[in-house]
């Protein structure tokens, strides 16, 4: 049972230890540390989720009812898998990417307490232990907004921890009146307010579920509480916002599975005047931000946006709460975060050797650094959902699900807003690629530099886009996998 | 009678003694006398709280020979003997915490009288915390009072003596409403001792007679009270006088003296007027409604403030609001979490202007927030030290803060009446709460390229880096393993009645 | 009402001087004058207590010509605490005026807005 522990523990006193001694000055041995400590901790995690499944362990009780405990299931995996793969990826980019940025050291130590804060968020039994590393997730990401210090960083840092304190307090409001009405705070699949509460107090408990989705909801970037997110995320070192826009976010979605499916349960939510009024809220979250994201020249932001309205894909398909639609759903989780940490990786390359931070810059771009634009294509094209990307596998059944499940007219206009998104998707993406191989005749006339950034900051991109790309040829042990646990829940 | 029985009458008059004989000594052998005071009484205290625990039930100790209703009585709950000894414990940390700053900023032969008075603030409390009868409260209030005054004006400088003189004028409004109100409360029922005032109160109100007189009575008290424990529309003497005094007294006042006189009136709430009576009158909604203000407003004051003493000090406005919420809610789930946030706050703001004091004095003395950039770096103990007490001040999980908001909450949602005004500034007052604090950690972590400033090393604050986490795990304990506490302080309010 | 307030004339100045002590500490800017509102607010709470303990037709507690019975005596309580409370009142006047006494010999004045004023200047 311990091994989950192991897993949490592990990364967050390495990067404690990286924060706290003064020694490893030499840059090498600094990477090397680092390197074995994210490697070790994704041993540690994997060992944890073949042995611990299942298990539970509880630590200590915060208060009577009130215990911590650590459980894994499925969700746990998947998210958890996530989580590894990406900051693997990352992490190695980062050794040659933070190669000129300063304070190396307190960058790697806060990636790894993220990264271990991260697993304890997937592993978390009830919604107390969910909520208090939710908190640690704001404050030890914290840093990595901060990390290039200034005006705008401590602005943007400050937006970031305002927008996520009140969301997580939105939440914490909800988790009061669970702890008095429902029969117990721990995760069980189907909710835990039993029928006779849900009768009693139906109005006030939809309130709540509406006030902890829209506290939760401020994590994933959901309207009306998203504007952090752009501000935020752009603002850290490439490899960092790779992390945030792909991961961390992500956090927010996981949290809103659990309130949803493990809390309230869909036999409670399904229907409710709560569903619709989310849905709209996802609907218009995925139009607004691939809008914003159009009109935005800056790359980096325009990925931000990106994010926001892919964030509302996933979150639309949770709140269809259909079978295929959640599949779709839990899928489009793991092909957002292989593509979008994919994409800010190549703009963190970009950027690297070029410096070169807006659209209209790029202009043969393609020909300096061939292989990362070819790079920046696939995803793009993943994220757009050509098949046969990964993309296209997670919309398709986001899409099936929502005109096969009973919510009204939102059966038709769900999917017309995911296909009108995904033409905005094709429009802000696509430009750097055009603009990257087809520069013009005359852009260039003394023939084009080769630029292409370090090998250790190339096999992370390849890797990701490779996974994005195995992930829509061959779906079917995924689906499986995500089908089996969604067969618990709904 | 068992010997253990004396010992809260022992350790007041030990701290009176101890009083007398420091004014005689010098600097260090008064240093040493207080030290060994408040180790002794903390001894004293727990041995006590261990008695109670056994026997299960409070006790009264009759102070010579004179029997109830004419004599003078100290009385002994888990709860009295357990706020005596946490009391003890801050007062010890603050003092040690702060004992290099004392050096600096006292006229030279005068520091002795610094122990002076904080021997006889700490018998002041006890007797606060301990006495059965009411005028005999109302007597150690005053002397709480020039205690306190003393402590302010200590440091001699315009400031710290126009603040003691606010700080006197509405501490002696507040005891004057107090003393009133006790005179009043005589004449309707013939007692001082708090038993039998309950009794006599009780009949009243069955009977229904002296109605307005009693809700009168109340109402003294209660806002004598909350004057003096600077309750929101009260509070303007308190920025000043926590700001600009010596840092272990600015510790001392905000987190022992105020909570004395708090812990004082819910005595009054359970033992002299009864929950009852005292939930049925409409105070305890003013108590509610002004405890909510004072939570919002404080916290704009701090957001408004560019001196980080001063910041502090009006986030005490907050918290001191956040206990008399709970004491409004009428609930007993309320009342436990305003005697656990009276620990919990006493912990945590006397840690952060303990920190506070290291990181200004390690930038150059100014308080300005412009001149504290950076200065986490420079002291990495008083820079973990803040941080700790403002999450905790947030209301961070892990740390004290979390489990009395937590607490807060929960005593909310089991008053439908008081839920949603309560749960809602609760929320408001957090985010407010961590706009200051928060910018302040952004602050003295954001690294400065030119070292205007020295940074201090380990080995030239020894005492004040051991201090700082011991407070670090006073806090940690609150937060993390709270059941036993709260599970204390509810069989405490239990022995009340 | 109006003959309950006649018969109970001595509690009624005793809230009255109450209320102008009270107001005075709170409302006046002279620091002397703070303290004469302080004595007169504590002074009338002694008469109050004072009024109460008074029995018609009796005299103090001080056993003459033998005389023991209760019927013949005054309640000793309140004047057991007006003594109290005066000795209190006496210490935290006497702390009043050597913080007045301070603040004159740095300001020279008595007027506690005056003071604020120049404390702002000082910039501390």
């Amino acid at each position: 049972m311990y091994y989950m522990l192991y897993a949490i523990c592990f990364p967050v006193l390495t990067g404690l230890f990286l924060l706290v001694f003064r020694g490893l000055k030499n840059r090498k041995s600094l990477l090397l540390f680092t390197a074995a400590a994210l490697a070790g901790a994704s041993a540690l995690v994997v060992l944890a989720l073949c042995l611990g499944q299942g298990g539970m362990l509880t630590l200590f009780n915060l208060t009577e009812r009130l215990p911590v405990m650590f459980k894994v299931d499925g969700v746990s995996v998947v998210f958890s898998v996530m989580t590894v793969i990406v900051f693997l990826c990352a992490g190695f980019f980062s050794f040659s990417y933070m190669e000129h940025e300063q304070n190396e050291k307190r960058y790697y130590g806060y990636y790894l307490i993220v990264f271990g804060v991260l697993i304890a968020l997937c592993f978390a039994g009830n919604l107390i232990t969910f909520y208090m590393f939710f908190e640690a997730l704001t404050l030890a990401s914290l840093p990595l907004v901060l990390h290039k210090g200034g005006r705008e960083a401590v602005m943007a840092g400050l937006k970031y921890l305002f927008y996520s304190l009140s969301g997580a307090y939105s939440a914490l409001f909800g988790l009061y009146f669970i702890e008095r009405y429902g029969n117990t705070l721990t995760f069980s699949p189907g909710g835990v307010i039993s029928a006779e509460m849900a009768a009693k107090y139906n109005g006030l408990l939809l309130g709540i579920a509406f006030a902890m989705l829209i506290g939760f909801g401020v994590k994933a970037g959901m309207f009306p509480m998203h504007a952090w997110l752009p501000t935020a995320h752009p603002v850290a070192p490439a490899p960092a916002s790779a992390v945030l826009s792909a991961v961390i976010v992500k956090a927010g979605v996981l949290a809103v599975v659990r309130v949803v499916y493990y809390i309230f349960g869909v036999s409670f939510l399904g229907g409710s005047w709560v569903q619709y009024a989310w849905m709209s809220l996802t609907l218009a979250t995925v139009f607004m931000g691939s809008m914003l994201a159009y009109r935005e020249p800056v790359l980096k932001k325009r990925l931000a946006y990106s994010t926001v309205s892919q964030l509302s894909y996933i979150l639309f398909g949770l709140s269809v709460m259909d079978k295929e639609a959640v599949t779709g759903s839990l899928l489009h989780v793991l092909c957002h975060s292989f593509i979008k940490a994919a994409l800010f990786l190549c703009a963190g390359g970009i950027i690297f050797r070029t410096g070169k931070t807006r659209v209209e810059e790029l202009r043969g771009i393609g020909k300096e650094m061939p292989a990362t634009i070819w790079c920046y294509t696939i995803a793009s094209l993943g994220l757009i959902g050509i098949p046969p990307m990964g993309g296209f596998v997670s919309k398709w059944y986001l899409a099936v699900g929502a005109l096969g499940a009973g919510i009204s007219w939102f059966s038709w206009i769900g999917p017309v807003v995911l296909l009108v998104s995904a033409l905005l998707t094709a429009g802000y993406l696509l430009p750097v690629v055009v603009l990257g191989f087809f520069p013009g005749e005359d852009a260039c006339p003394g023939g084009w530099e080769k630029k292409e950034p370090s090998l250790l900051m190339r096999i992370p991109i390849f890797v990701l886009t490779l996974l994005s790309v195995v992930a829509g040829l061959f779906p079917g042990p995924v689906v499986d996998y995500l089908s089996r646990i969604i067969e618990k829940i709904i | 009678m068992e010997t253990v029985q004396n010992f809260p009458a022992i350790s007041i008059l030990l701290c009176l003694f101890a009083g007398i004989i420091s004014s005689g000594l010098k600097r260090k052998a008064a240093r040493w006398v207080n030290i060994l005071l408040v180790v002794a009484v903390a001894f004293l205290s727990i041995y006590t709280l261990g008695y109670v625990l056994a026997t299960g039930a409070s006790y009264v100790y009759v102070m010579g020979k004179f029997p109830a209703p004419w004599g003078n009585e100290i009385r002994v709950g888990a709860l009295e003997a357990f706020t005596a000894f946490f009391f003890c414990v801050i007062m010890l940390l603050s003092l040690e915490g702060g004992r290099k700053k004392l050096a600096d900023e006292l006229e030279e032969g005068k520091t002795y009288l610094y122990y002076v008075l904080s021997d006889l603030l700490l018998s002041s409390l006890l007797a606060l915390v301990y006495t059965n009868d009411l005028f005999t409260a109302y007597v150690f209030v005053e002397i709480n009072t020039i205690a306190a005054c003393g402590l302010i004006m200590i440091r001699q400088n315009g400031r710290t003596i126009k603040a003691s003189a606010r700080y006197m004028i509405m501490s002696l409004l507040g005891s004057g409403l107090l003393l009133l109100g006790i005179c009043m409360l005589y004449d309707l029922t013939g007692h001082l001792l708090m038993g039998n005032i309950r009794e006599q109160v009780g009949i009243l109100s069955v009977t229904g007679e002296y109605h307005i007189p009693l809700l009168v009575t109340i109402a003294l008290m209660s806002v004598g009270l909350a004057i003096k424990s600077a309750l929101f529309p009260f509070h303007g003497w308190l920025t000043d006088a926590y700001g600009y005094s010596t840092v272990s007294s600015a510790a001392i006042l905000s987190s022992l003296v105020s909570k004395g006189y708090i812990f004082l009136l819910i005595k009054i709430i359970y033992r002299v007027i009864g929950t009852e009576v005292f939930n049925e009158s409409k105070i305890i909604n003013i108590l509610f409604v002004f405890g909510l203000m004072g939570m919002i407003f404080g916290s704009l004051s701090a957001i408004r403030e560019n001196d980080v003493r001063r910041m502090i000090s009006f986030s005490s406005v907050a918290q001191i609001g956040y206990i008399y919420m709970g004491i409004g809610m009428g609930t007993k789930a309320g009342m436990e979490a305003s005697v656990f946030h009276i620990l919990s706050h006493a912990a945590t703001k006397s840690l952060l202007f303990i920190a506070a004091i290291g990181l200004t004095d390690v930038s150059g003395g100014s308080r300005k927030f412009i001149d504290l950039t950076g200065a986490a770096f420079r002291n990495k103990w008083a820079g973990v030290a803040f941080t700790v007490g403002s999450l905790s001040m947030v209301g961070v999980p892990m740390f004290s803060g979390f489990v009395s908001k937590l607490l807060f909450a929960q005593a909310a949602v089991q008053n439908e009446i008081k839920m949603l005004p309560a749960l809602i500034v609760l929320g408001i007052s957090t985010i407010l709460n961590a706009i200051y604090f928060m910018k302040t950690v952004i602050r003295i972590y954001t690294p400065v390229e030119d070292l205007k400033y020295e940074s201090i090393t380990f080995k030239n604050m020894r005492m004040y880096a051991v201090t700082l986490v011991l407070f670090i795990i006073l806090n940690v304990f609150l937060g993390v393993s709270s059941q036993p506490v709260v599970d204390l302080i509810g069989q405490g309010l239990a022995m009340f009645s | 009402m109006g003959a309950n307030l006649f018969s109970n004339y001595g509690e009624a100045v005793a809230m009255i001087l109450f209320g102008i002590g009270f107001g005075n500490l709170l409302l006046q800017s002279n620091l002397i004058k703070k303290i004469i509102g302080l004595n007169i607010m504590d002074t009338a709470v002694y008469l109050f207590l004072a009024e109460k303990g008074y029995i018609e037709g009796r005299v103090a507690p001080i056993v003459v010509d033998g005389v023991q019975s209760m019927e013949a005596y005054i309640n000793p309580i309140p004047s057991g605490l007006v003594l109290t409370g005066i000795v209190v009142s006496v210490s935290v006047s006497a702390l009043m005026l050597s913080i007045t006494i301070r603040l004159y010999r740095r300001y020279h004045t008595l007027d506690l807005d005056e003071i604020n004023v120049q404390l702002l200047k000082e910039e501390l």
